[in-house]
């Protein structure tokens, strides 16, 4: 059993956020809608002052909150560790949304699919042929591209980010890079005073 | 849950073909997915290619967005309102293609016979270069597209004479110090940006190298850097200087090149020449035996070469180059530059002591292929905001001058130089020159036209012997003519991928009557822009998904061909820009000439086979598939196959190409051509000769301040403008996942002015302001922060576009390029590098003016997105 | 307030607080309605009270999903929502819900049409009822309490709330419905709306000065509602009219029938703007305040 997870390299990070596009590529993600976000944090005072790039994620929780308070049974994790949503179950009662500390889900509706990309009422190619598997209603979220990853492949943002600040792998495997980077350079999850447990973590 | 259907684009059935990215106009390696059905869902980097990785920017991310873009122009068409402006539709008319090539022949046709000079090119397919130059085959030299003086004007002529090559970059591979000097190499733009960002990454957190960001706004470099240094704008060769009189004066150079590698050691008259003899052989000193010797004197030993001194030959008084800089370096001591830079000596003090340290002096490394040079792993980057100055080529030169003091050049680790193009594998740059000297070789995209006044140039090319093409210049011959000895006046213009009205710097207003002075306007392009609001004939051109192509487009550490197919056929009644030209080149009867012009641009002439023939049109996948075969004899099939014939850049073509010759530590080439320029404007009587900027010709850089500064006391901040990743180069906002991304981040939604500043001024965040330079101004508002210099005012390019067709793209309050000079006080005489800087004063308005209150502006998509409520999930 | 929109960020890149959105007016309405609703039919109950037993299961039966419904992105499956009462209050509470509706109706019919069961059944019927009702008046509270999300929900308080809330109501309705049905007086014990009040103050209280302290999202969220832009909702409506009001209308006018209403539609008035500004006060907290132990970036307050 395996425990997919993600190091964030804030040294790495450029802020450039071509995860997000590729998220958006990969996924055919309605407008207004990310799965995951790159944040850009300015800190201290001219001219010593900072600036840090931190990417964001589903954190595809342990104790993921969302699955616990999920009445339907919709969200569901898999073997390997991966937070699933299962549309055709979800009622959309947005409670794994109010229950998520990182607010990484995301209510579909209607108006984000017709609004189109372009805001233009129509709809591309692009998104004719993606939209597809969502439903309006339901909640949606990153799933660290879990047929990719059945594919052996990375998630897309992983594998399009330029400066390799996403770090992708089983967490429960100590050789993986993951593993690797957390042992070599620390590496502290997001708000784990929540309880969650996050698969995520960061390093710098 | 794999039993599952798939969802994800890139697993769906379909096919994978290999191309080449052109959201920028570099050329990263992708990996394009169409679906059964035909539809482009997916595009990825192609891992194969050692330069991107696999990896793409934001910008080759949302290429999609741009294929499907739905204001794509579908079919030829025609003009039907005669009334031209910004915003103003133009009736578009639906005609076919062959109507649409005979009336823009007719109409080129109709002002070429009059004069070819009638004519005004504007044609910036930096990936086609074939189309570029076009120009040539109607014999036409004039220019009107951005891609010269507003991309690096100064630093490509430069780099001619410091790499014989048209870019440069830090060797990642190596380099342990990287000072990143208003340029965004490695982090957000310029050669490869993903590519660039991936190989710098690696260096930084593989290897711990260090980097220190000198600029005025904290960029990504800046926030990536160990230290930010905050830099007063247009100052960055004054703060280069200091760093070089620290190395200098402290003995932190690598003498052993610069005796050996360079001209340094070269005797110098008063009179900025060489001291030659009567062969024109130049003299160096002896130190042993302490007299004067010919540089190829066979008694010479390279360790005896004086570097410093002052010396008399054949009467001559005379110093070796090295002794002269070091003389004009007596004045830039940190101490005295810091007033100007605003940057403490101390810190310029130590940095130069850290970049000296770094370099490892002495060190050399034996490479793969057998050679041992020296290994100097630290290298000092700068590029468009640090050079973009009235004094553009000694600025360039103040830089790579630091690199040169630490024997870096075309060294691992240090300052590379990066040819824009091989054409083919076994072509190395460096020629030799004059006296044991490397060739400079400034004009890295063609020689200018030669001179002539009255002038045959509407930029008044001709003017600038070893500059690039200055497009602002236009507007001096447009409103002073018979000042510039004007005597005639373009009326057809010839537009090709290419936004000069948002891109050219100067008056937004005269250069829209500029274009609606034009007889008649085409445009090639894929989307409307603000500048195909004033075509009368639009020919659409299909976009980077469905043409064909092969190019090297400078990229940093690799060489190669990056080969693009179409991944489906047209979408709409488009066609390639070969196409479009040739049939062009047809209807005006310069087909033979066309061909002729592009043997000569790529190269086909080196392989006669691959030559194009008289009379006849060919494809884009004609001129793809020689340009591949130029490069290493494969056929069309298998850079079909493969997409590209990347590897790493060849030893011998990167470290040292010019092994056994002499950089050029002193530009003698420009004071000759100073000279000779003086003498040409002397004997033709040119008016204007008394006050053209004949000293931006130096050998060296000089300490001189650029005008700017003296700007009325009134103008109290200094303006910049800037770009990051996600619009590095080109049009991107009109591309929903680029504008999604862009808005987001918190410095491209408001003018930004450092927090202190703005408290001291009487200015808060959020207010609304008019921008005023000596130019011209723009409305905005502010957002206080602390990443900008305390005297800057940074304006992103996100807050930039002007009112246009394209409905995608948001209005801002003006356009940056609107504050900016045009006229030849603010102009690099030696390059046509116009100031990119400028002074302002701001004040605060109570409101929008009316015209930001008709229709959702940029600001109003910012607050829609700052001011969201989260409601169903929408982040 | 500058300082407070600012740290908000809406849906920018930044790190800061975001309001969540996702329960907002319509679940405020059924949290509401099923739990003044709920709080009537169980007082109702206690006091053999039909009318009000009828119109407390009506609001719980009807507004309540109605409400509810109108927030659901699929109606049409809602019925799923029961599916997982071994984790999810919603599960819980849509069973109680259920529960609540198919007893109480069962219970109403029996004491009023008589449905001929055995006394035995009838009053195992009334402790469904009794215990169906009593959960649906807390597992609101449950349900928001269950999300560690916001500081100020994640309280054991708020089902305590949710249940004095809940009484409260259910109280103050009983003793206007109870005359106006022509009942007399409700048998309840005098004072018992003024304790009620009270311990809704203070759990309300004690909910915002718990949030305070658990971080700074939750202070933030007591800051909306005190000082911020929901101060005048939450100050003047949910604390000044919704509770003090209706303390002194009681205290003061004892048993007037016409204060009682005034007070109730106060208390109802004041409950609403409590569940309402509660579900919009709540902040999603920045994950850098935690990273920056780590990473050796100040937090920015």
């Amino acid at each position: 059993m395996a425990k997919m997870g993600m190091v964030f390299d804030l040294k790495a990070c450029i802020g450039c956020n071509a995860c997000v596009v590729a998220c958006k590529q990969e996924n055919s993600l309605p407008d207004g809608v990310f799965f995951t976000r790159t944040l850009s944090h300015d800190y201290g005072e001219y001219p010593t002052n900072k600036r840090v790039y931190i990417p964001t994620i589903c954190n595809q929780c342990e104790d993921a909150p969302c699955e616990k308070v999920c009445p339907s049974g919709a969200t569901y994790t898999r073997e390997d560790g991966i937070v699933m949503i299962d549309n055709e179950k979800c009622i959309g009662c947005s409670s794994c949304a109010v229950a998520c500390p990182y607010d990484m889900r995301t209510m579909l509706s209607d108006e984000m699919f017709q609004k189109g990309l372009f805001g233009t009422g129509q709809i591309t190619p692009f998104e004719e042929q993606g939209y597809d598997r969502y439903i309006a209603g339901t909640a949606a979220k990153c799933d660290f591209c879990s047929q990719r990853v059945d594919a052996g492949l990375n998630p897309a943002c992983v594998s399009t980010c330029p400066t390799n600040a996403r770090i992708f792998g089983d967490l429960d495997d100590p050789n993986s890079a993951p593993s690797q980077a957390i042992e070599k350079r620390g590496g502290r999850q997001p708000l784990p005073e929540k309880g969650t447990k996050p698969k995520v973590y960061y390093i710098d | 849950m794999s039993g599952n259907p798939p969802v994800q684009n890139s697993l769906k059935p379909g096919k994978w073909i290999n191309s080449t990215c052109k959201m920028c106009l570099h050329s990263c390696s992708i990996r394009v997915h169409v679906t059964d059905g035909g539809v482009v869902n997916k595009i990825e980097g192609n891992p194969t290619n050692p330069s991107n990785a696999g990896k793409l920017c934001p910008k080759g991310n949302a290429g999609i967005m741009r294929h499907y873009d739905p204001q794509r122009f579908k079919q030829p068409m025609r003009r039907t309102n005669p009334e031209k402006g910004p915003g103003i539709d133009p009736g578009w008319e639906p005609i076919g293609w062959d109507e649409a090539l005979e009336i823009t022949a007719r109409e080129i046709k109709r002002s070429l016979d009059k004069d070819p000079r009638l004519i005004m090119p504007s044609l910036e397919d930096f990936q086609k270069m074939h189309i570029w130059f076009w120009p040539l085959a109607i014999g036409n030299h004039n220019f009107y597209q951005s891609g010269g003086t507003m991309c690096g004007g100064a630093y490509h002529p430069l780099n001619g004479y410091i790499h014989s090559a048209f870019g440069a970059a830090n060797d990642a591979k190596y380099c342990n110090y990287w000072i990143s000097n208003g340029g965004g190499d490695g982090f957000s733009s310029h050669l490869h940006a993903a590519a660039a960002a991936h190989w710098v990454a690696k260096a930084r957190v593989e290897r711990g190298m260090k980097v220190v960001t000198v600029e005025p706004r904290m960029s990504i470099a800046g926030a990536k850097a160990e230290e930010w240094i905050p830099i007063r704008p247009a100052t960055d060769r004054l703060f280069a200087m200091s760093l070089s009189h620290v190395l200098v004066n402290e003995g932190l150079c690598d003498y052993e090149f610069l005796r050996k590698d360079t001209n340094a050691p070269y005797l110098v008259g008063p009179d900025q020449f060489f001291v030659r003899d009567a062969d024109g052989q130049i003299f160096v000193w002896d130190k042993a035996a302490n007299c004067a010797k010919r540089w190829n004197d066979p008694t010479l030993k390279n360790d005896n070469l004086a570097l410093e001194g002052e010396y008399v030959v054949n009467g001559v008084k005379c110093r070796p180059a090295f002794q002269v800089y070091k003389d004009i370096l007596r004045d830039a001591s940190p101490e005295a530059i810091e007033k100007h830079t605003t940057v403490p000596a101390a810190t310029v003090r130590r940095i130069a002591r850290e970049f000296a340290e770094a370099a490892q002096i002495g060190e050399t490394i034996t490479l793969e292929d057998g050679r041992t040079v020296p290994f100097r792993p630290a290298a000092y980057n700068y590029y468009r905001g640090a050079q973009g100055h009235k004094t553009g080529m000694q600025t360039n030169q103040a830089f790579q001058l630091v690199n040169m003091l630490v024997g870096n050049i075309d060294h691992p680790g240090g300052r590379c130089g990066v040819t824009i193009t091989d054409g083919c594998v076994d072509n190395n740059h460096c020629q030799p020159g004059e006296c044991g000297q490397m060739l400079g070789t400034p004009h890295q995209l063609g020689h200018m036209p030669p001179f002539a006044w009255p002038p045959n140039e509407y930029h008044l090319a001709g003017y600038f012997p070893v500059g690039v093409n200055g497009p602002h210049l236009n507007m001096l011959s447009y409103t002073e003519p018979e000042k510039y000895g004007i005597t005639f006046k373009p009326d057809v213009l010839v537009n090709c991928h290419s936004n000069p009205v948002w891109s050219i710097q100067g008056p937004r207003e005269k250069w829209i009557q500029f274009l609606k002075d034009m007889r008649f306007i085409v445009c090639v392009d894929v989307i409307p822009t603000e500048m195909t609001d004033f075509a009368d004939i639009i020919l659409p051109s299909s976009d980077y998904l469905e043409t064909y192509n092969a190019v090297m487009i400078e990229p940093p550490y690799t060489e190669g061909i990056c080969f693009r197919q179409p991944v489906t056929p047209p979408l709409y009644d488009t066609k390639s820009e070969e196409e479009i030209f040739f049939e062009l080149s047809e209807r005006l009867g310069v087909l033979d000439q066309y061909n002729e012009v592009i043997n000569l641009i790529l190269g086909f002439n080196q392989k006669p086979h691959l030559a194009l023939e008289p009379g006849r049109k060919y494809s884009d996948r004609d001129i793809a598939e020689r340009l591949g075969q130029l490069w290493n004899d494969k056929p069309i099939e298998w850079y079909v196959e493969h997409g590209h014939s990347s590897t790493e850049r060849r030893l011998d073509k990167w470290y040292r190409p010019w092994e056994g010759l002499r950089l050029l530590f002193y530009i003698e080439d420009l004071p000759v051509q100073r000279e000779q320029l003086r003498r040409q404007f002397e004997d033709a009587k040119v008016p204007f000769r008394d006050e053209w900027p004949f000293d931006d010709y130096q050998p060296l850089p000089t300490t001189v301040l650029d005008p700017l500064h003296y700007e009325p006391p009134e103008y109290n901040l200094y303006a910049i403008t800037f770009k990051d990743i996600q619009m590095n180069f080109g049009e991107s906002l009109s591309n929903p996942w680029i504008k999604d991304i862009t808005y987001r981040d918190p410095v491209h939604t408001g003018l930004l002015l450092n927090t202190a500043t703005a408290r001291k001024m009487g200015f808060a965040n959020g207010d609304i302001v008019l921008v005023e330079s000596p130019y011209g101004k723009l409305y905005g508002r502010l957002t206080t922060a602390e990443g900008i210099h305390h005297e800057t005012l940074g304006v992103s390019n996100a807050l930039s576009r002007t009112r246009n067709e394209n409905r995608a793209v948001l209005m801002s309050g003006g356009h940056y390029n609107d504050l900016l000079p045009y006229d030849m006080k603010h102009t690099d005489g030696a390059t046509g590098q116009p100031e990119t800087t400028c002074k302002v004063k701001i004040t605060k308005l109570a409101d929008w003016p009316d015209f930001l209150k008709q229709g959702s502006t940029v600001y109003d998509f910012v607050d829609s997105i700052e001011k969201a409520e989260g409601k169903g999930g929408m982040h | 307030m500058t300082q407070v929109s600012e740290r908000l960020v809406g849906n920018s890149f930044r790190p800061g607080y975001r309001f969540q959105r996702y329960w907002d007016t319509s679940m405020a309405l059924a949290f509401f309605f099923a739990e003044v609703g709920t709080g009537l039919f169980v007082v109702s109950l206690y006091l053999d009270l039909v009318p009000g037993m009828i119109l407390g299961l009506a609001l719980a039966a009807t507004l309540k999903p109605y409400f509810h419904l109108a927030h659901m992105g699929v109606p049409k499956k809602s019925w799923r929502a029961i599916a997982r009462p071994d984790r999810s209050w919603v599960s819980r509470g849509a069973i109680a819900v259920g529960v609540l509706v198919a007893t109480g109706v069962l219970h109403i019919l029996a004491q009023t049409v008589g449905l001929g069961l055995p006394p035995e059944v009838v009053n195992v019927i009334r402790y469904a009822a009794l215990a169906a009702g009593l959960v649906v008046m807390c597992y609101q509270g449950f349900a928001m309490a269950a999300s560690e999300a916001f500081a100020l929900w994640a309280s054991p308080l708020l089902p305590v709330a949710s249940f004095l809330y809940a009484t409260t109501a259910g109280v103050l309705l009983a003793s206007i419905v109870c005359p106006l049905a022509g009942h007399g007086p409700a048998a309840l014990p005098q004072g018992l709306v003024g304790v009620l009040l009270a311990a809704d103050f203070a759990v309300v209280g004690s909910i915002l000065v718990a949030a305070r302290r658990k971080s700074k999202g939750g202070a933030f969220s007591v800051e909306l509602l005190l000082k911020g832009r929901y101060a005048r909702g939450f100050v003047g409506g949910a604390l000044g009219v919704g509770l003090v009001l209706p303390f002194v209308a009681v205290i003061a006018g004892g048993d007037a029938l016409a204060l009682r209403i005034g007070a109730a539609l106060a208390m109802l008035a004041g409950f609403f703007a409590f569940r309402l500004l509660m579900l919009r006060a709540a902040v999603y907290e920045p994950i850098t305040y935690d990273l920056a132990a780590s990473i050796g970036l100040p937090a920015r307050s």
